[in-house]
């Protein structure tokens, strides 16, 4: 393995994390707050990042290797280093406790382990929703899109961080690509700020709950995230956005291309607005029957608000959803499998997964009819390749992998099964609140050190979609072979 | 430059690594996936799936707003048809490979009628290249830069006047010369002072043309040798047929070798002056035969490399004075300078310097492809903002794999050191290693270094509309 690369490009993103923390640093100086615990942290990192990038190797010779360990050795420090700020400032004092809220930050999940958010330090609560605007659409394509090319190498890394069973090139080079894919990440933040200061938020509020949204992340600097407003209009702009976060952004620049008919030609697009519509519907009516809130529009609000704050996998909550009936609670349950698009922010399998394995199950059942039949996968009229169907069907039985023996481990604390199976959903699917004790109105900081790691190394799986990371456990690849 | 490359075969596979070296952005297509993946897994191109040749595909990579289109597929009549469907679109360049020698004739009919820019004929270089060594004797890297005032060429390190393992700095060159590379066991070396030349090196050397020609001389290696006279051919395809015409114009008495019945009827008419004939290549029997002792040179041609380098080595054997090898694949490249075959000739390597020499236009004067295209010589012209122009060569920190072999300043040719100025309006040849090529475009064109520069650079790219 070639680790000259990797220490270099691992020193980069250091001193990119650095040059980020300075907004931060910047709110803390505007609110009057101490600046040290981001200030100590940024020269921490330049020493770092320095340090590795000018002992870094020169040769650029980057192969599938060498990009992976980029790629979740990048998470891995970046959420070490993010950590430190909290730990300074003494908002979150524990190191572990420090790191689990970093990587659900990182990883869009959105799990807390703070019971009180409200009375922290503003600049340190803004790089808590900072890091999901960071982790949503991937720091290390950031760096890409940037930062000095990589050439093939990036391709690789690109690859390995977007979410998705493929990830395409949108023009013929990655930074390019890296670039179109941020200036519409960046479009869609600016424009959600805009609209959410027209509503009652703040500017701190509307910029803290657009990287929440955007990175379908879910991170809120009120106690009873967005159930603190008032106003319909904010919980509409914030639905709105989190379903446009969940669309794959590829299809954005088709949108700006004036390729309209893409969009409709799209069928994970179609099938991921069909189950948003459907489960909204079936909530609703489910709320309506047993007349849980009060008024037709109220109801669909926190219905569809909740469908589309799960599905996205970002889970903020207007309502204690875990007090809805049973009917509703097994659809969220259900949603929280699916997740987004993919090449969106969001987490979960992918809607794209989902389609191909269902295509997989037809072939299946028209091969009992007609054995000798070719029968190709298709996605989008466009015959997937063999390799890329496997990918998807052993994708699927490890994360079902996962599921099953993290809730086992989860239970050894001593919570009770629903809590340990919507906890570990939870996080492997970077949503953030599962059901009864990580309900929407409660926190991860019940659990043992132990299990909080166990959540943490979740989240990247779930982030880095399962074999990127996976592949760290494999002896094989240590051993260089 | 925006680019699309039809065809991700050898030559386009080629094409489209020493594009993107350039900072192009490169669009691949092809019909077959296996070569698309590999450009995909090797390359930053975007590759697409289908037919080229495909109106509809055109249209869809947006080949009207492109700058050059190379057509390198498999079919000539299909690199015609769309080369010319997408200048008709509106490409502002397009290039094509036609290899059959049936069209040879109309190419300029095809290029005006058509409306294609440039037509690239991979047999027909190479054969250019073998009968100007075979007939002039020129040596086979025997460039010429800067019009004819400053040459390249190659020489075995045991054919110069060297004690053993010299160091390079105790080399004595007369005048204005000097030793660019080194090529060593399949690689290229930049040599500094104390780099030991070993007798098996093969050293490339540039300078004034007098000055090397004198050198060639005194070193009883004259640049101009006595031309063959009698040429053996073995594999009578498209780029024997080249070949043996070209040599035959000149008065060389050539014997094709040929295995198939068909073609050796096909050659024999539109070639009465050479001898066809009917035999396979590898027969030692029939190689003796055909007196193959007596020879001056064998070539050979035929579509197996494996099979080239064999019959080449056998003719060595037997005596022959030059033997030529086509070598397509860069596999053997490495190897092939230990096997002791004079000449392998890339006919890949050939046509990707032809067709960038062409492409890259102004910038660029002349270009030649070494060794499996792991180096370059480069002929530049200086332009005023240049970053290379008005300092001392020492003070811009050039990387090591790259050399400035000599400049022509006012028609003088001048062979460089770290006080050495370089103005603007000089040629400068300069010879580079592929994993460097990316420092010319700093050098050449004026831009910021370091992470700002590149930030800044990025800035201005996202102001421009048309790079998103």
């Amino acid at each position: 393995m070639n680790f000259g690369i990797i220490i270099k490009v691992l020193g980069t993103l250091l001193l990119f994390e650095a040059v980020v923390l300075l907004g931060p640093m910047g709110i803390s100086l505007y609110y009057g707050e101490s600046h040290y615990p981001f200030l100590y942290t940024i020269i921490l990192l330049l020493l770092t990042g320095g340090i590795m990038r000018t002992f870094g190797g020169r040769s650029k010779k980057m192969q599938a290797r060498e990009a992976l360990s980029i790629v979740t050795f990048g998470w891995i420090l970046v959420s070490l280093f993010g950590a430190l700020p909290f730990i300074f400032s003494g908002v979150i004092p524990g190191f572990v406790d420090a790191f689990f809220e970093t990587v659900s930050g990182l990883t869009t999940t959105g799990a807390t382990i703070l019971q009180e958010i409200e009375g922290h330090p503003k600049g340190i609560l803004f790089w808590r929703s900072l890091t999901h605007w960071l982790g949503g659409m991937g720091i290390l394509v950031l760096t890409l899109a940037v930062l000095p090319a990589l050439g093939v190498g990036a391709f690789r890394i690109f690859k390995a961080e977007s979410p998705g069973p493929m990830s395409d090139k949108l023009v013929p080079k990655v930074k390019d690509t890296a670039k179109i894919l941020y200036t519409a990440y960046l479009g869609m933040t600016i424009l959600q700020i805009i609209l959410l200061y027209l509503g009652e938020m703040s500017l701190y509020e509307s910029l803290v709950h657009t990287f929440g949204t955007v990175g379908t992340g879910g991170f809120s600097v009120k106690d009873g995230s967005i159930g603190d407003y008032e106003s319909s209009y904010t919980l509409w702009v914030i639905t709105f956005f989190m379903i446009a976060a969940g669309v794959n952004f590829a299809l954005y620049y088709d949108l700006w291309k004036g390729k309209w008919k893409n969009l409709f030609r799209n069928s994970e697009l179609r099938l991921y607005l069909s189950i948003i519509v459907i489960a909204g519907a079936f909530i609703t009516a489910n709320l309506l029957l047993t007349t849980f809130y009060s008024g037709f529009f109220e109801t669909l609000k926190h219905a569809f608000f909740q469908t589309a704050a799960i599905i996205t996998t970002t889970g903020y909550g207007t309502a204690d959803f875990d007090q809805w009936p049973e009917f509703s609670k097994a659809i969220l349950f259900i949603l929280m499998f699916v997740g987004g698009s993919a090449g969106s922010t969001g987490g979960g399998i992918k809607v794209a997964r989902l389609l191909i394995l269902g295509v997989v199950i037809r072939r299946e059942v028209q091969r009992l009819l007609h054995p000798q039949a070719y029968l190709p996968v298709t996605l989008n009229g466009k015959a997937v390749s063999n390799n890329i169907v496997s990918g998807v069907t052993s994708f699927f039985f490890l994360y079902m992998l996962i599921i099953g023996f993290g809730t086992l481990l989860i239970s050894l604390e001593g919570v009770g099964l629903v809590t340990a199976v919507s906890s570990v959903a939870a996080t492997l699917g970077n949503i953030g609140p599962g059901f009864e004790l990580v309900g929407p109105t409660q926190d991860y900081s019940q659990f043992s050190a132990p299990s909080k790691v166990l959540f943490s190394l979740f989240m990247l799986f779930g982030r880095l979609e399962l074999f990127t990371v996976f592949l760290f456990f494999i002896p094989s690849f240590w051993k260089g072979k | 430059m925006e680019i699309i490359i039809v065809g991700a075969g050898k030559l386009g596979y080629k094409l489209a690594e020493a594009f993107t070296i350039e900072e192009n952005n490169v669009v691949m297509i092809d019909v077959k996936s296996s070569a698309l993946d590999r450009a995909d897994s090797q390359l930053d191109v975007l590759t697409v799936k289908g037919n080229g040749a495909q109106l509809s595909l055109l249209k869809s990579v947006k080949a009207g707003s492109k700058d050059l289109l190379v057509a390198v597929t498999s079919s000539d009549e299909a690199n015609i048809l769309i080369a010319t469907t997408a200048k008709r679109l509106g490409c502002k360049k397009v290039a094509a490979r036609v290899r059959n020698p049936e069209y040879s004739n109309q190419i300029n009919f095809v290029k005006k009628e058509m409306n294609i820019d440039y037509i690239a004929n991979p047999e027909r270089e190479t054969a250019r290249e073998i009968s100007k060594y075979l007939i002039r004797g020129k040596a086979l890297h025997m460039e010429d830069f800067a019009g004819g005032k400053v040459v390249m060429t190659e020489f075995r390190a045991k054919n110069l006047p060297l004690a053993k393992n010299t160091m390079l700095k105790d080399v004595e060159m007369p005048g204005k010369m000097l030793i660019a590379a080194i090529q060593r066991d399949g690689g290229i070396i930049i040599p500094h002072g104390d780099t030991i030349i070993k007798g098996s090196d093969l050293v490339y050397i540039i300078g004034e043309k007098q000055t090397v020609d004198n050198y060639c001389l005194e070193c009883g290696k004259p640049s101009i040798r006595k031309g063959a006279k009698k040429v053996m051919i073995l594999g009578g395809g498209k780029a024997g047929y080249y070949l043996a015409k070209n040599l035959i114009k000149s008065g060389v008495h050539v014997k094709i070798l040929e295995r198939s019945e068909d073609r050796c009827r096909y050659l024999a008419e539109e070639l009465p002056e050479a001898l066809i004939i009917h035999g396979d290549g590898t027969d030692n029997h029939l190689l003796k035969e055909e007196n193959i002792a007596e020879t001056d040179a064998l070539v050979s041609l035929t579509g197996y490399d494996e099979e080239n380098l064999l019959v080449a080595l056998l003719a060595k054997k037997h005596g022959v004075e030059k033997v030529i090898a086509k070598v397509s694949r860069p596999n053997y490249v490495p190897i092939i300078e230990q096997l002791g075959i004079d000449v392998a000739i890339n006919p890949v390597l050939i046509t990707a310097s032809e067709i960038l020499r062409y492409t890259q236009g102004g910038r660029v004067a002349a270009l030649s492809l070494l060794l499996g295209g792991e180096a370059e010589v480069i002929e530049i012209i200086t332009q005023e903002n240049s970053s290379i122009v008005g300092k001392p060569l020492k003070a811009l920190n050039l990387p090591k794999g790259l050399i400035v072999g000599a400049v022509v300043k006012n028609g003088e040719v001048i062979i460089p050191d770290g006080n050495t100025v370089i103005g603007p309006d000089e040629r400068m040849i300069i010879f580079i290693l592929q994993s460097e090529i990316k420092i010319l475009k700093k050098l050449f064109y004026k831009t910021r270094g370091g992470i700002f520069g590149e930030l800044w650079d990025n800035y201005k790219g996202l102001r421009d509309p048309s790079s998103i």
